[in-house]
């Protein structure tokens, strides 16, 4: 089987009709977020720490299965490989969902007043890493990180599509070799800074790995959604049906992964009773907390572990989307979990929850659409294209 | 180095040239027939005299009793626990090549997974051997398990170790049977080869029948992918549940919550490097460089340094929790390794896993015979010591400095640890000999012109 | 001799293509009872031959659903029901406790019964007396040929007609596969003197080992070590010591638990002089002086310390203890006297312990104050 078709015939727009909805939705979250920030700032913030995780998710997500992808002389996926990196490009706008949290660190991080670390020993004992500059640093400087590689990998792709060097190839590989430890640690800072810092007091050295898990899930749904929508409007080439079904395996194996992490945690925590690791599942077992984590199961695990159970299952492309859009929610729900708690002692929602997710929605949208404009949506100039068109399994 | 030059059009040959399916049968079933060389009697006389130091040591204990061994109070595991969790460790390797490769559909793992399953079979009798004898009453394993008895006792379905003993003999016997399932169709080609009677006999009774037919092929496929499905995660919750061992108490050191992925981790890796060591002898006694290739090395080689660096990641993480936890008993446990009375151990498990492993990422040294040789040594013993490391610093250093000790092994443990070498070693010299160490059903499907070429 | 009975007729054929042609050819032609044989599984077979897909997968889902509800309502029930016991701290129903062991059973219910359902049920196995066992035609298969084999017992069977389809669509050495005498005729080998035979000696040789086991080698050294022990019992004979007596006296000097030497033995004076009351007049302290003193001082020295008992009149009268002179007694001179004794009044070390003596004082002071109030100690 030879390339399909010219480098140019790739370059597929997406409708305006897309573009609009996205600027439509990202220019209401942003006025939703605005809104809440001025009637409940610290709600907003909080709400803000999740939206953030959820994008990091998303995109630092994308560009570790790019890497992944290079690492594991993975086929399959190279010709959905340009979704993965489109989806990369938003750990650019990382910044931008950081930003409005900056200036309500206070609203949200107890480690940040000086005055209650003073005088609290364990904090003052924490202060070297918990500081409010350093973790300004450690997030300008894990950004920097992400959308290097982020752009070396979609530099060396898209200069693929013309010069057909197999070469950019080999350079992405060590690349992603690079990227891999970096990836790691850069991730857990994430998780540490953002998430596990709420409750400053408590820690569990697994936290990272939990929140890799959620962060692979994320990412590999958002791209399963978009290759399954782009693929049913003819916007890709025929793919084959393993290719689905390496997805789905892929999902079904992290939402395994996903539900083994968190178990380990809560089993060892739970088992060894101490005072100190307990309150922290504690306090998301009172106040209609409990309903929240049990809910967290059903809807993280136990759902979409039987949807993707069957071979069968993991090739159906509409079970596939729909399980797709239900573990992002997952996902969201899962960092819902994870922050809100510190929020409030009692369950609460409230319509600053949903600011985030549409402004987000947009974002995808709209990064999506800029980026077909300019990208070829499938990398032509890849050597292991034809190979992944043709993948069976 | 070459790379620039790689191809990545085309699928790489799990098999180098072009071996006609005539000839795997030929080459894999050679040591089979052939009377064994010298070299293996020599290597047999040695690992059996291994394992009959390590016979007369169990045997000792088992006379005289625990008091033979170096544990005692606060140390009361010792070496046996070591030995269980790292031979534990050594079998994950097989599985994850038999059943997460395949899943995976990594065609490289044809030529080596055989060999690797079987390792960990011996590799779990190995370690199953060590808690056996840790009971002190060895006599009466039946304990272990819930039986109705006429005291009207249960066992603790709520401890670890109890959790072991289910995991343990679950993987035992779920590997044994994924292994010999995969043996079925080679013993049915043995069957149709042999010229012996009695090879012929013993051939058809365990082939069961086998007739290489499609409507049986069908459904042993698909048990074969379920099976693997189901190995899986078994595999990954061995390990876990080896670290719960650890990981429920509230011993400073051991009580982490990284610890399941963080020993699957190791496992994986220590299992990796026996691997590898292993394969290179095997690949060069029976002739099997084109089917056990450079590049299927190389490859295990990279598996050993992700999770090598897992690993890594692991003590690192260990290493900024004790310290971000504000704990003093964890901070000084980890202080305590790193400079305490066990250091060098620490930091001999430090070297060996996570520094030398290192050298793996220049393209020389992977595929280097000699020098992969090396590390995959250097990475056993590094996570030998990785599992001393945890066991003795944390129980001889806990929290009341009245109640600390120094664990200090007889010469009855290390002879026990020898003797588990000698067995299994022993037992892969034995399997080499009758039965073939690839699998030839699926090295066949794999060779050049092996599947239609429609796809 | 009887004569052959055809099984089938094979066709080799020489790479995965032409089986995977052959197949589908022999599907279109309409032949149902006929297999192809491969010595691996060559991909797209199962489309070529219309095989329906394995429905093993519903087995599997039995067998682990089987294997996690049965042992989750088996440690429930031991653990609720059967032997309740606090482990831990923890409710006796700790389901998170439970999850690995259920999914150690589930994986183990799942596999092993998925490997026995195929192999039994399946493929009907074991079954080693299959036709085309041992024929050339299998020999050739389990090596590198591919084959087709096409039964007697299809409806569209026609010895000429298949050889030639099979010809026609590429097949070699074209050979009809007969059963194998000794199977058609085979019999009752239950009762084969030899199967009975070998049926005795496993029966023979498994009791003899339960019974070596269980009633011999358990009692034998070492199984039996918890019971007989290398260790001197108390009352035992001992061949160690020359007075043949396994008990050894204690050492010079050994001071038994409760039982320190009284260091002031027969000096009154000393004692007052040296000892000090250990206690604090605390309330638990002065009532346990009181129980004990009513217990054994009261018979002789009265209620309060009087001297005015039911025994006045029958020995040398007990005196009073409101006199000046003990009064002025240090707490020592009395404790003397109780643990030594005085005329006629006994030692009484060996009945009262020394805190209670010394709780006894406590009390005898408070007696002695309340005897002699003045006015002072009403403010």
């Amino acid at each position: 089987m030879s390339i399909p078709v010219s480098a140019e015939g790739w370059r597929k727009e997406l409708p305006a009709s897309v573009t609009r909805l996205g600027w439509i939705l990202l220019i209401a979250g942003v006025a939703i977020a605005a809104l809440g920030y001025i009637v409940d700032a610290r709600r907003m913030a909080f709400d803000n720490v999740i939206g953030y995780l959820f994008l990091a998710s998303v995109a630092a997500g994308s560009v570790f299965l790019v890497a992944l992808e290079y690492i594991g002389g993975a086929v399959w996926s190279v010709p959905t490989r340009r979704v993965n990196e489109f989806l990369g490009g938003l750990v650019l706008l990382l910044p931008l969902i950081a930003l409005p949290m900056f200036f309500h660190l206070h609203d949200v991080y107890h480690w940040t007043h000086e005055e209650v670390v003073a005088a609290d020993k364990l904090l003052a004992g924490k202060s070297p890493y918990l500081d409010v500059n350093f973790f300004v640093l450690r997030f300008v400087l894990i950004f920097i990180i992400w959308s290097l590689f982020h752009f070396l990998f979609t530099r060396n792709s898209t200069k693929q599509d013309t010069t057909k060097d197999p070469k950019l190839t080999t350079i992405n590989i060590r690349l992603a070799a690079v990227f891999m430890p970096v990836f790691a640690i850069s991730l857990t800072l994430t998780a540490v800074d953002w998430a596990m810092s709420l409750e400053p007091h408590w820690s569990s050295t697994i936290f990272g790995v939990y929140y890799f898990s959620g962060t692979v899930l994320a990412a590999l749904s958002a791209a399963t959604y978009i290759i399954i929508k782009l693929h049913e409007s003819g916007y890709l080439p025929k793919l084959q049906r393993d290719s689905f079904y390496s997805l789905g395996a892929l999902m079904f194996a992290f939402i395994n992964f996903w539900a083994y992490i968190a178990f380990s945690q809560f089993l060892l925590i739970w088992y060894a009773d101490l005072p100190e690791e307990t309150v922290w599942f504690m306090s998301r077992w009172k106040n209609g907390w409990e309903y929240v984590s049990i809910l967290l199961i059903v809807v993280h695990f136990a759902i979409p572990y039987f949807a993707l159970l069957t071979q069968d299952s993991k090739m159906d492309l509409k079970r596939l989307k729909l399980m797709a859009i239900w573990i992002l929610f997952a996902h969201l729900l899962d960092l819902y979990w994870l922050v809100m708690p510190t929020y409030s002692e009692s369950v609460s929602f409230s319509w600053t929850e949903f600011a985030f997710p549409i402004l987000l929605v947009g974002l995808v949208m709209v990064v999506l659409s800029f980026k077909m404009r300019r990208n070829n949506l499938v990398p032509v100039g890849d050597p292991k294209l034809t190979r992944g068109l043709s993948f069976r399994l | 180095m070459s790379t620039a030059a790689t191809d990545y059009t085309r699928e790489f040959p799990v098999v180098e040239g072009r071996p006609k399916a005539a000839e795997l049968d030929a080459t894999i079933a050679a040591p089979l027939d052939q009377f064994p060389s010298r070299v293996w009697w020599i290597a047999i006389s040695i690992t059996l005299s291994f394992l009959s130091i390590g016979a007369f040591c169990i045997g000792m204990t088992l006379y005289e009793g625990l008091g033979l061994w170096g544990v005692n109070q606060p140390v009361s595991w010792g070496f046996d626990i070591v030995n269980f969790v790292f031979w534990i460790g050594i079998g994950h390797a097989g599985t994850l090549i038999s059943a997460i490769l395949f899943l995976l559909r990594q065609r490289w793992r044809t030529g080596i997974a055989r060999f690797a399953e079987a390792m960990t079979i011996f590799a779990v009798m190995c370690a199953g051997l060590f808690p056996l004898l840790h009971t002190g009453r060895q006599w009466l394993p039946m304990y272990l398990t819930p039986y109705p008895n006429q005291h009207g006792l249960w066992v603790n379905f709520t401890s670890p170790l109890v959790w072991d003993v289910f995991a343990v003999s679950t993987y035992f016997i779920v590997s044994a049977v994924f292994w010999y399932v995969g043996l079925i169709p080679d013993l049915a080609t043995l069957r149709d080869r042999t010229t012996s009677k009695i090879k012929k006999t013993i051939y058809s009774v365990f082939s069961l029948g086998w007739r290489h037919s499609n409507r049986h092929w069908q459904h042993y496929e698909r048990a074969y992918l379920i099976l693997a499905g189901f190995a899986t995660p078994l595999v990954l919750s061995v390990h876990t549940i080896v670290s719960f061992d650890f990981a429920v108490s509230v011993i400073p050191g051991w009580h982490t919550t990284v610890f399941p992925p963080y020993f699957v981790a190791g496992a994986v890796f220590s299992g990796f490097a026996m691997v590898q060591n292993v394969l290179i002898f095997v690949r060069q006694a029976f002739n099997l460089k084109h089917i056990i290739t450079l590049d299927h090395l190389e490859k295990m080689n990279k598996v050993m340094i992700v999770t090598g660096s897992m690993v890594g990641y692991a003590y690192a993480m260990e290493l900024f929790i004790a310290w971000y936890g504000g704990n003093q008993f964890e901070r000084f446990v980890f202080l305590n390794r790193a400079l305490g009375p066990y250091a060098w151990a620490y930091w001999t498990m430090v070297s060996c896993n996570v520094i030398f492993p290192q050298l793996f990422w220049f393209k020389k040294i992977r595929r280097s015979i000699p020098a992969m040789f090396a590390i995959g040594i250097l990475v056993n013993i590094g996570m030998w010591f990785e599992r001393f490391v945890i066991v003795v610093t944390s129980l001889s250093r806990d929290f009341l400095p009245s109640s600390w000790g120094h664990y200090t092994p007889t010469l009855y443990d290390a002879g026990i640890l020898l003797g588990s070498f000698g067995l299994f070693f022993t037992l892969i010299l034995i399997f080499v000999r009758v039965l073939p160490v690839v699998s030839i059903s699926e090295v066949k499907g794999v060779i050049e012109g092996g599947q239609p070429s429609h796809r | 001799m009887k004569e052959k009975q055809q099984f089938s007729l094979t066709a080799l054929f020489d790479t995965p293509d032409e089986i995977i042609r052959a197949a589908h050819e022999t599907r279109s032609a309409g032949y149902t009872r006929y297999d192809v044989h491969t010595p691996y599984p060559v991909h797209g077979m199962d489309k070529a031959m219309g095989l329906r897909q394995s429905r093993l997968g519903i087995f599997v889902l039995i067998f682990g659903l089987f294997g996690a509800v049965s042992s989750v309502l088996f440690m429930t029930w031991v653990t609720l029901v059967d032997y309740p016991l606090v482990i831990g701290g923890k409710p006796f129903w700790s389901w998170p406790a439970f999850v690995p062991v259920a999914f150690e059973i589930t994986v183990l219910m799942a596999s092993v019964l998925l490997v026995v359902t195929m192999i039994v049920l399946y493929f009907k196995f074991p079954n080693i007396s299959h036709p085309l066992h041992d024929t050339p035609y299998m020999k050739r298969i389990s090596s590198d040929k591919f084959g087709i084999s096409i039964q007697v017992d299809d409806p569209k069977f026609n010895e000429r007609e298949v050889r030639e389809f099979l010809y026609k669509i590429g097949g070699k050495e074209i050979t009809p596969v007969y059963f194998d005498l000794e199977d058609l005729d085979h019999g009752q080998t239950m009762f084969d003197p030899k199967f009975l035979g070998v049926l005795a000696l496993t029966a023979i040789l498994v009791s003899g080992a339960t019974y070596a086991v269980f009633n011999q080698l358990m009692f034998m050294e070492p199984f039996s070590w918890m019971s007989t022990q290398a260790k001197q019992k108390a009352q035992r004979p001992s061949d160690l010591f020359k007075d043949g007596i396994g008990m050894r006296p204690p050492v010079e000097g050994t001071v038994a638990r409760g039982f320190l030497p009284y260091l002031f033995k027969g000096k009154p004076d000393e004692a007052g002089k040296n000892l000090v009351n250990p206690l604090f007049a605390t309330k638990e302290v002065i009532e346990r002086g009181k129980a004990t003193y009513l217990t054994y001082c009261s018979p002789c020295h009265g209620n309060f310390a009087r001297g005015d008992s039911r025994l006045r009149g029958q020995f040398p009268n007990p005196p009073t203890l409101h006199s000046d002179k003990v009064r002025n007694w240090p707490d020592g001179s009395i404790y003397h006297v109780i643990t030594e004794g005085q005329n006629v009044m006994p030692a009484y070390a060996s009945q009262i312990s020394r805190d209670d003596r010394w709780a006894i004082i406590h009390y005898l002071r408070v007696l002695q104050r309340a005897h002699n109030a003045k006015e002072s100690d009403l403010k």
